[in-house]
């Protein structure tokens, strides 16, 4: 009220000199260089100037890796770990707690949340988006919960694409090779100062990854199309729209159990996957350092898998707004309500939900205030969330963060953050009946089934984690980025034995031993993340990383779950290695090889590996880039993680090679 | 009321009689590149002299507003500053300074390749820019916009950057007469 109030007054002075941006002409040069810039947190901030474990992944940094999916993108970022599991499906943590279903990782596409609460994860092969449409990636490692909400535990991935004045006329990439077989993408755009627009359209055919036993159950496509429309107007008024329509055929292998013999069987499909989304956003940006944005989704999805059906129509707006109150504070704050009703329908009888039927909701609002306790060296951030969901109730989320700069190259942080994640549909709702053995009677061999059922008082699980990182220009183009984390967990999620009945209905008559979810596992996780960046001369860059991380739980008393510290601990390495080499070579050509390493999982009896991927790219014109790549060239192929059911997949050295043909004023 | 009402009036007191307030990252970087001019000399007989100062953004524009804000109704040198929009390098060699946008990242070897003997002030945003034949680039640090100068280039354009450039610079790449 008090500022509103104060704005309309100043607006009704007579040219106020503060307000003329002319005026900035008449500064000195270090009067401009004392200015305070205005940024607003959940916005790109200069990396440098942040205090989270943040690495962004640049559109350079994505053309020259050659990746053609999302997760293997993420490769690119130190604590992160990607493990492919079939041709089509990924298992992505950061700092430990890799799975396939990724949980406590939240995924934003422009601001839309891809994360499921299905199973509290990301299904990957459905969100293909036009990787050259891709400006950057920020990879935000460690809990961020004040800011993202719920579910933003272990990491946040924020993947952000080019606004259209970026993307002017046409674009053409064509690609083929050993696993991604055929490959095309479209795209055009145009537009003045005040509007612009782009439209595009790509398609993706997949082959399967190597299987010893033949079984080439993986192979899959992909198309899309989507469109996106920019206007800005002289008040500092931007307006997005943008949309998408996907469909997909993802082959996989599942095992159903039946009530009659043999029980358990393999069952080889494809999911039919159908998604489509559109969103609104508005944001204005004020000189006085006052901005808001104001931004409404709806994404929907269909999936249609061997085993169950899902369909997810998902609403969510959210608001944010920033001022800078003082010139010491700068001061966000905004609120946001998701409702996402779902239906389930069981497709074999072993797996269903209770009930099929279920709407999440999410409603919050957060305050954060960026205080410069010294003038250019020392900011101190507060804030918190309060977000209500309607499973389990309000959560609050607050964390504290420091950032020191006793000079501009170095940059010292630290920070104390809480978070929680919210229980999947599956740890509330499952039913899920998986045939165990036979088991000798009197009259004869009866099955016996594990039934594991959801458990509607199972808690949110908590982190409470604590960071520290150091940022560095060590030479004029050498940078260090190191952080260091300690997180405490509590309330992981583990099984717990229940009762044991016999069932006569559905025939045979069948043992059912019941297990079900519990908050039974707490401990801790530490590690850290070293990552240079050099660029040697104009010629070679040189980034690396090194990321270690420990995951040390304990069973509580309440849990006789054997298995769940294990499965924690051992699903993720502890040690990864990552080296990157870029040369820019004569004749606008260009070679970028990349090498990793990755320590071995025990609990899934995977071991270790080191492979390696290489790309050159040659532009015999500027239009024109001609390119060849291949991925996992040190072995004929490795194993990244289990699949279930059924033997280890092998991720198989993979060739790719193609042209990418931009249209003059394009930039790609 | 009147509390505040007096509240009003401090309020206003303390920021609009304050220059040095918070201003947008682009406001600041179309007011250095106006200032830049003030600081670096072209060489005599530029074909360009008789007309107006001209600053040009390649790429798409992150300004918006900002630069066409900045140069309405300034002068540089008792010449009129005219700001132009540019989508291809094709004309970039008719500017007196160039704001080479973060878009034209991947073609920016050859923009400033093409510019090297052209006289024309490089400046721009993209990271390492300076190293990469770039003249100015801005750096975003402790929430300010500062840049870091790179000579070389500067003198192959046959530019003088003045003392009191490279005084206030973060940064100054030294001109090597001899690079390997």
């Amino acid at each position: 009220m008090l500022l509103s109030t104060a704005k309309i007054l100043h607006s009704a002075e007579p040219d106020p000199p503060s307000q003329n941006p002319a005026r900035l002409t008449e500064l000195s040069l270090e009067q401009l260089g004392d200015i305070e810039v205005t940024s607003v947190s959940k916005q790109p901030e200069t990396v440098w100037q942040t205090a989270v474990a943040i690495h962004v992944i640049t559109q350079e940094d994505i053309r020259r890796s050659g990746a053609t999916s999302l997760p293997e993108l993420l490769r690119l970022a130190p604590g992160v770990e990607v493990a492919r599991i079939d041709s089509d499906h990924w298992a992505v943590g950061v700092r430990g707690f890799g799975d396939q279903f990724s949980k406590s990782l939240l995924v934003l596409i422009d601001g839309r949340s891809i994360y499921t609460p299905l199973f509290a994860g990301m299904y990957w092969p459905a969100h293909d988006t036009l990787i050259q449409d891709i400006d950057r990636i920020e990879v935000i490692r460690g809990p961020g919960g004040t800011i993202w909400g719920a579910n933003a535990v272990n990491g946040v991935i924020n993947i952000i694409t080019k606004p259209t004045a970026a993307t002017h006329g046409a674009l053409v990439s064509v690609g083929g090779g050993s696993l991604d077989r055929g490959s095309v993408a479209v795209r055009y755009g145009g537009g003045d100062e005040g509007f612009s627009y782009r439209a595009y359209a790509k398609g993706i055919n997949r082959g399967p990854e190597f299987h010893a036993d033949g079984a080439d159950f993986d192979g899959w496509w992909t198309a899309g199309a989507g469109a996106r429309a920019d206007w800005t107007r002289t008040g500092g008024d931007e307006v997005t729209l943008q949309g998408e329509v996907s469909r997909g055929d993802h082959g996989q292998r599942v095992s159903i159990s039946t009530f009659s013999p043999p029980g358990l069987q393999p069952l080889d499909g494809a999911l039919e996957a159908w998604g489509a989304n559109l969103l609104g956003r508005w944001q204005k940006e004020l000189p006085t350092g006052k901005g808001f944005r104001l931004q409404a989704y709806y994404d929907g999805t269909s999936w249609d898998a061997p085993h169950f059906a899902e369909r997810r129509d998902t609403f969510d707006v959210d608001f944010l707004a920033h001022l800078t109150l003082a010139r010491r504070h700068r001061v966000t704050w905004g609120g946001g309500a998701r409702r996402s009703p779902s239906v389930f329908t069981p497709v074999v009888p072993t797996l269903d939900f209770s009930p099929r039927e279920h709407t999440d909701t999410i409603a919050g609002g957060f305050l954060q205030d960026e205080i410069m306790l010294v003038r250019d060296r020392v900011w101190l951030t507060l804030g918190a969330k309060v977000e209500h969901n309607g499973d389990t109730g309000a959560e609050g989320l607050p964390s504290a963060r420091i950032l020191w700069t006793p000079a501009p190259s170095h940059t010292f942080w630290s920070s104390v953050t809480r978070a929680v994640r919210t229980p999947s549909r599956i740890e509330r709702d499952l039913q899920q009946t998986t045939f165990s053995a036979f088991t000798p009677t009197a009259i004869g061999p009866v099955p016996v089934f594990i039934r594991v059922t959801g458990n509607d008082d199972f808690a949110p699980e908590r982190l409470l984690g604590y960071e520290a990182g150091y940022r560095t220009r060590l030479a004029h183009e050498l940078y260090l980025d190191v952080a260091a984390f300690h997180n405490q967990h509590d309330r992981l999620g583990s099984f717990d034995i229940g009762t044991i009945t016999v069932e006569t209905s559905p025939p045979p008559l069948h043992v059912l031993a019941g297990v079900h979810y519990v908050n039974g596992v707490d401990g801790t996780s530490d590690g850290f993340e070293v990552s240079p960046d050099w660029q040697l001369n104009p010629t070679w860059q040189v980034k690396g990383s090194y990321s270690f991380v420990k995951v040390d739980l304990a069973t509580n008393p309440a849990s006789v779950d054997v298995n769940a510290v294990s499965r924690y601990e051992g699903s993720s390495p502890h040690h990864q290695a990552r080296l990157q080499v870029h040369a820019t070579l004569p004749h606008r050509a260009e070679l970028t090889t990349a090498y990793r390493y990755v320590s071995r999982l025990p609990a899934l009896k995977i071991a270790d590996y080191h492979t390696a991927d290489a790309r050159v790219a040659w532009r015999p014109v500027s239009d024109l880039e001609l390119f060849v790549s291949g991925e996992n060239l040190l072995q004929p192929y490795h194993t990244e993680f289990a699949h279930t059911p059924g033997p280890f997949v092998g991720i198989a050295r993979s060739v790719f090679a193609g042209f990418t043909w931009t249209s003059r004023n394009a930039a790609p | 009321m009147v509390l505040l009402t007096a509240a009003v009036v401090t309020l206003l007191a303390s920021s609009g009689a304050d220059a040095l307030q918070a201003r947008s990252e682009y406001e600041l970087k179309a007011a250095y590149l106006y200032s830049f001019g003030r600081f670096v000399e072209w060489p005599a007989g530029d074909p360009r002299a008789s007309g107006d100062f001209i600053i040009c953004v390649l790429g798409s524009d992150p300004f918006g507003p900002a630069l066409d804000a900045t140069v309405s109704g300034v002068t540089l040198r008792g010449r009129k500053v005219v700001g132009r929009r540019l989508s291809t390098a094709a004309g970039a060699a008719d500017c007196h300074i160039l704001f080479i946008s973060a878009s034209e990242e991947r073609q920016l070897e050859t923009i400033v390749g093409s510019l090297a003997q052209a006289g024309v002030l490089t400046v721009s945003d993209i990271p390492r820019f300076v190293g990469r034949g770039g003249m100015i680039q801005f750096v975003v640090s402790g929430g300010r916009v500062r840049f870091e100068i790179d000579l070389r280039p500067a003198r192959d354009a046959n530019l003088t950057l003045s003392s009191e450039l490279l005084r206030v610079a973060a940064a100054v790449r030294p001109d090597r007469e001899q690079r390997q």
